[in-house]
């Protein structure tokens, strides 16, 4: 009877067997200019020789799952022959949803797992739940924590308490990796060289090169500098696909600082866009958003919160999600969430060491946990009794 | 604002002679920059003009052929049927849930409010914080160089 862990994202699934390793794939298909004929499913992505102008086929929209075709396919994928090898007679799956799921996508998956696959039982739980029935796990003592999933499409800030999730704090801000990539192309496109197409290569270009400032405006005028004073300047060679195959930064030693360059390579120049792409995330009003930013969001959802538990959820604050990634995030947070907090309540900021699998490893626990067959519906309850049953076990 | 005609297709400076867009206008072309952020692609299907291969070649499986045969018919025809089902797309979707009834916190009310904290402006060319606006569509810009620059390539040079 084993377990498969399945952290359905808009971005990447992370899927594995609780007994075994995880593996991060990602969750779409593609479609390439070159070879004209081929779908490529998740991680055939290695087989494609030239990733320029790739062509995404996401089955989510804004974090929800509508294009079931697509997922499907993906999922046929992964639980098929060459990658997991899933007996689905044996096997119970812990999947995760978004929160405030739609009913009718909730009913579609019940389906899709009990009927189509015929998984033995289904856990269908948040992301979140994940990250915090993790944190609790190795933090005992804490009774409350704050889990705040940057991911894809978009950032939610979750207050946990006794592992159930406080609906009433619940915040969504609308800023995502997608919003980013695609800012960052749209900013490059007008300023250098039209990549309006080449979503995989800007988004490289993001995680190589982006980080989090301490200091905005410092940084600011750190970038407006000429010449060797300008520390924050680099310079990014693209990939061809025939003699570089991966992007690039090159070192500052061989940087031109004046202007001209020689060789036959294309080379991006980023002075700001590299820390004012990742400030969306703090200030999604620099971009005409109308939203607060991480730290304000935090402050906000905890508020809502009742008063004698304010100061546990400030103490555990738990970061998750791939923005999680960008060097200096978690001392951005520390930093704003400080200054916005009341004086007499202690700020702590943790940071995973892997931000993007840890709603994963909690899944992990959870499955290992001994509790965890009365957590789940077979498949025999789902066909005696229907949906119900699963509206009524799973909390989302 | 009065909205006033160019002339021809020279832009002059002449500040008689440039459009002026009212509010309204600036903010459907921002909530329209916004939406095109949310695209998954900016190039159109690499797919979509091939024929369509009608003929599917045979897949020679073992592990399908041995019992599994009802449920391999069952899954093609439960193919078109979620096809049709599920198919809608996330508006549809988020009008459905909005209909059935709920009370308590859901989608909408999870949204993030505006934030307490002033707007920070930059230059549309550069990235650097801006001081100015332009005249015409309301971009902003924070040199003489930079306006020139947006003049030329962007200034009213779509609308909405």
């Amino acid at each position: 009877m084993s377990t498969l862990v399945l952290d359905n994202g808009a971005y990447f699934a992370k899927i594995g067997y609780s007994h075994e390793k995880v593996s991060v794939i990602p969750n779409c298909q593609f479609r390439s200019k070159t070879s004209r004929l081929k779908t490529f499913t998740a991680n055939q992505l290695d087989e494609i020789k030239d990733p320029s102008g790739l062509f995404y086929i996401l089955p989510f929209q804004k974090g929800y799952l509508v294009n079931w075709d697509v997922q499907r396919k993906v999922w046929d994928h992964l639980f098929g022959k060459e990658m997991f090898k899933v007996d689905f007679a044996d096997t119970n799956i812990v999947i995760t949803e978004p929160y405030f799921n739609f009913s009718s996508i909730q009913e579609s998956m019940n389906e899709i797992l009990f009927e189509d696959y015929q998984f033995q039982s289904v856990l269908r739980v948040n992301a979140g739940s994940l990250s915090a029935h993790r944190y609790f796990h190795e933090n005992n003592s804490e009774l409350c924590c704050i889990v705040v999933d940057s991911g894809f499409s978009s950032t939610h800030i979750v207050p946990y308490c006794r592992g159930r999730k406080m609906k009433e704090g619940i915040c969504r801000i609308n800023v995502g990796g997608k919003l980013l990539t695609n800012h960052l192309k749209e900013i490059i496109s007008y300023r250098q060289l039209h990549v309006m197409d080449e979503t995989y290569v800007i988004n490289q270009v993001k995680e190589d090169v982006c980080y989090v400032s301490q200091d905005f405006y410092k940084d600011m005028e750190i970038s407006q500098l000429k010449g060797e004073d300008n520390t924050v300047v680099t310079e990014y060679v693209l990939p061809d696909f025939s003699s570089i195959k991966k992007g690039f930064c090159k070192p500052r030693e061989e940087m031109n600082f004046t202007g001209k360059y020689k060789t036959g390579e294309q080379v991006l120049r980023l002075t700001n866009e590299r820390f004012a792409v990742p400030e969306m995330l703090f200030h999604p009003s620099d971009i005409g958003i109308q939203e607060m930013g991480i730290p304000e969001a935090l402050v906000h959802s905890i508020n809502n919160m009742p008063e004698e538990m304010q100061p546990h959820f400030y103490k555990n604050i738990v970061l998750t999600g791939g923005s999680a990634l960008f060097p200096g995030y978690r001392d951005r947070v520390y930093k704003e969430v400080r200054a916005l907090a009341p004086v007499e309540y202690e700020v702590s900021v943790v940071l995973p060491l892997n931000p993007v699998c840890y709603p994963w490893e909690g899944g992990k626990l959870l499955a290992e946990n001994p509790d965890f067959e009365e957590l789940v519906v077979t498949r025999e309850d789902y066909e005696e009794n229907g949906h119900y049953v699963c509206e009524e076990k799973f909390d989302v | 604002m009065a909205e006033k005609k160019t002339t021809g297709n020279l832009r002059s400076q002449d500040p008689n002679q440039r459009r002026v867009l009212d509010s309204m206008t600036r903010h459907r072309r921002l909530t329209r920059q916004l939406e095109a952020l949310e695209k998954d692609n900016f190039q159109d299907d690499p797919h979509a003009s091939l024929p369509q291969l009608v003929k599917r070649l045979p897949q020679f499986d073992e592990s399908n052929e041995s019992g599994n045969e009802s449920s391999k018919r069952r899954k093609k025809t439960r193919g078109d049927h979620f096809k049709q089902r599920f198919r809608k797309n996330f508006q549809a979707l988020l009008e459905e849930e909005d209909l059935s009834v709920s009370e308590g916190p859901n989608y909408l009310i999870a949204c993030a409010e505006p934030s307490k904290f002033p707007q920070r402006h930059f230059c549309a060319v550069c990235g650097f914080p801006s001081n100015y606006t332009c005249v015409s569509c309301g971009a902003r810009y924070c040199c003489v160089r930079c306006l020139g620059t947006h003049h030329e390539t962007r200034c009213l040079k779509w609308t909405v």
